[in-house]
């Protein structure tokens, strides 16, 4: 169970609603619903990280 | 490898291969005018030249029966005497000549004996002639001091000749088989390097539309919404692979959107 990865798709829809997590998923390549089924590897949580950085930086849009 | 330098590869590999198999061509077609060049400007021409040698030889016999025929007239006899010595002369000088040009040994032999028997038969003749000048013009007495004394250097010549000859055959054929040998090697080097081209360019082309065909199978299932199972599983470093990723960023967002779509029908 990938619960970090989960938490991210939380701070994205907090931060910037349901077009939030579909940025998300288009930046990761990882939907929500994979993102339950796949590792917290580092690799994965650094490509979120990034991910989330990235839609910040854009201020979601 | 991206497609852009794949193909860009792929065409100067297309163009380097003509401009080598060009400069091959030129290369081989230098070669073998050469060696004509070469084939004529030696052989052939000493074939020319002994060929001038016999023609000589026997308007030198011609010009002593002139003299022994028509010699009882002053002017003839000088006439006839200055022709038969400026033909000896000719005779003479181009055998040399010819000796001193011609690489064959056997031929080079053959010269040196002619030379020989020219000089003896010289000799005779200056010594007929003197008879038949001192004798009041006795064309027999002459006669039968030279007659059939120019058959041996005759065919002493016609054997140099013939050696010639022979030689410019020899080296006709051996001049073809060595063109025969550049062509075919020519063709089967091209021939061998076109293919290859050919085959790369083939398993290239096969790769790229192979791998745009999924991209569009996995694309025809995006456009119709149709999900389930569904992975892009496209890789690479060239353009393709990137399309790709792209595609699985795509995927994402809409199993991302349908989810949510689902939970706000729920």
């Amino acid at each position: 169970m990938a619960a970090k990865l989960i938490e991210f798709y939380d701070k994205a829809a907090k931060e910037f609603g349901l077009s939030g997590r579909i940025k998300l998923a288009l930046l990761t390549k990882i939907s929500s619903e994979k993102a339950g089924a796949v590792e917290d590897s580092p690799d994965n949580i650094r490509v979120f990280e990034q991910a989330l950085r990235q839609l910040r930086t854009q201020g979601g849009g | 490898m991206k497609i852009s330098t794949q193909l860009t590869l792929f065409f100067c590999a297309v163009v380097t291969l003509f401009v080598l198999l060009a400069s091959a061509l030129l290369a081989q077609t230098r070669t073998v005018s050469a060696g004509y060049t070469g084939l004529l400007a030696q052989q052939v021409r000493q074939a020319e030249m002994a060929r001038v040698v016999q023609v000589s030889f026997k308007k030198q016999v011609q010009e002593w029966k002139d003299i022994l025929l028509r010699g009882h007239t002053p002017a003839d006899l000088e006439k006839y005497t200055r022709q038969f010595h400026d033909e000896e002369t000719t005779v003479r000088s181009g055998a040399v000549d010819l000796a001193g040009t011609v690489v064959d040994a056997k031929c080079r032999e053959l010269l040196a004996q002619f030379v020989a028997a020219h000089q003896t038969l010289s000799e005779r003749y200056q010594a007929a002639y003197d008879v038949y000048v001192g004798n009041h013009f006795d064309f027999k007495a002459a006669d039968r001091m030279v007659r059939g004394k120019d058959r041996p250097p005759t065919d002493l010549f016609d054997r140099v000749v013939k050696q010639l000859n022979d030689d410019v055959v020899s080296s006709v054929a051996a001049q073809e088989i060595a063109v025969a040998r550049s062509r075919n090697l020519a063709l089967i080097v091209s021939g061998t390097l076109l293919a290859g081209l050919g085959l790369v360019g083939l398993v290239t082309v096969r790769n790229i539309l192979q791998r745009l065909g999924r991209l569009k199978a996995v694309s025809d299932r995006l456009a119709a919404a149709d999900l389930e199972g569904l992975a892009v599983d496209i890789a690479g470093p060239d353009e393709i692979g990137q399309f790709g990723e792209s595609m699985k960023g795509v995927h994402a967002a809409i199993e991302e959107l349908s989810s949510l779509a689902a939970a706000a029908a729920a």
